[in-house]
């Protein structure tokens, strides 16, 4: 690939979102991924927003299911199946 | 090493349908396996709709009957997992969005990109041999990370709380909420914006912004 179709960072930051779900075709990754390798800004602003993602995701996983859930449910589907 | 039984679950669960198995109509015996593998999710899930545990649990037991009864409805090779998610959304939108919401205190309006780290920068919170965004949601703990959650609009709220919480792909969420995938990557830039001025507005009120900036000055 030449640096003729490398993403600016405007075209690199209109992908910010998607690139970190993963949400792009294989070729807009590697573009996006090149450009980051060459822009230490953009790249700081990227590492940001990921590590925003993770933290959130880590804190919302925290929740426990009830222990008398489980039992509650799978006694109203038994009497669902008589 | 994982089994085959273990291999039909994981398909099941995926919508993988990998094996021949995979594909066969779902048994009130399969169906109790996959929904048991799937409860703690769903009540996680179920918990950020209501926000209140005792309305959690009726949801997703109102949600397991109801698709347990409508289990012949199953596509087989389909994901199990959206589609319980998809069934406890429906009920909750039906029955269970009894309370008053809270009203939102925060004006989402014109949130800008790149939020938290702006204003991370402007307050001067640590860039040194620390992850910034780390350390700002690590102080603001589990809790005040939830109450962010909930701030949101209920459209952009419901779509974090999915994409967050179950790592779904943008497809997955919009079978699950039945919408078009543009509405949910819509959404999710947007909620995603609105949830950094919600976690900032939270680490200022509650001293976490004040407590980083001292302690950046300390060292």
């Amino acid at each position: 690939m030449t640096h003729l179709n490398r993403y600016t960072c405007e075209e690199a930051f209109r992908r910010l979102d998607d690139y970190l779900d993963r949400e792009l075709s294989a070729d807009e990754m590697t573009l996006v991924h090149e450009h980051l390798e060459i822009c230490a800004g953009c790249a700081r602003e990227f590492n940001f927003e990921a590590s925003v993602l993770r933290g959130v995701r880590e804190k919302l996983r925290q929740i426990e299911l009830p222990d008398s859930l489980q039992a509650r449910i799978l006694a109203v589907l038994g009497k669902a199946r008589q | 090493m994982p089994t085959e039984s273990d291999n039909l679950l994981d398909d099941r669960l995926t919508g993988q349908a990998a094996t021949a198995q995979a594909a066969a109509p779902l048994g009130a015996d399969e169906f109790q396996v996959l929904l048991v593998e799937v409860l703690p999710s769903a009540f996680a899930y179920a918990l950020r709709l209501t926000r209140n545990r005792a309305d959690a649990e009726d949801l997703v037991q109102d949600a397991a009957l109801r698709a347990f009864r409508a289990s012949a409805t199953f596509e087989a090779g389909t994901n199990f997992k959206a589609w319980i998610f998809r069934i406890l959304t429906r009920c909750f939108w039906a029955n269970h969005r009894r309370r008053q919401r809270r009203p939102n205190t925060i004006d989402f309006d014109d949130t800008p990109d790149l939020y938290l780290y702006a204003r991370s920068a402007e307050h001067g919170l640590p860039w040194q041999g620390e992850d910034p965004a780390r350390a700002l949601i690590d102080r603001l703990g589990t809790e005040r990370v939830s109450e962010a959650i909930a701030q949101l609009p209920e459209e952009y709220g419901v779509v974090c709380t999915l994409y967050f919480m179950e790592e779904f792909a943008y497809h997955e969420i919009a079978d699950v909420l039945e919408v078009p995938v543009g509405t949910v990557r819509s959404r999710l830039h947007r909620g995603r914006k609105m949830l950094q001025k919600a976690l900032w507005f939270l680490a200022e009120e509650s001293g976490v912004v004040t407590e980083l900036t001292q302690r950046e000055g300390d060292a």
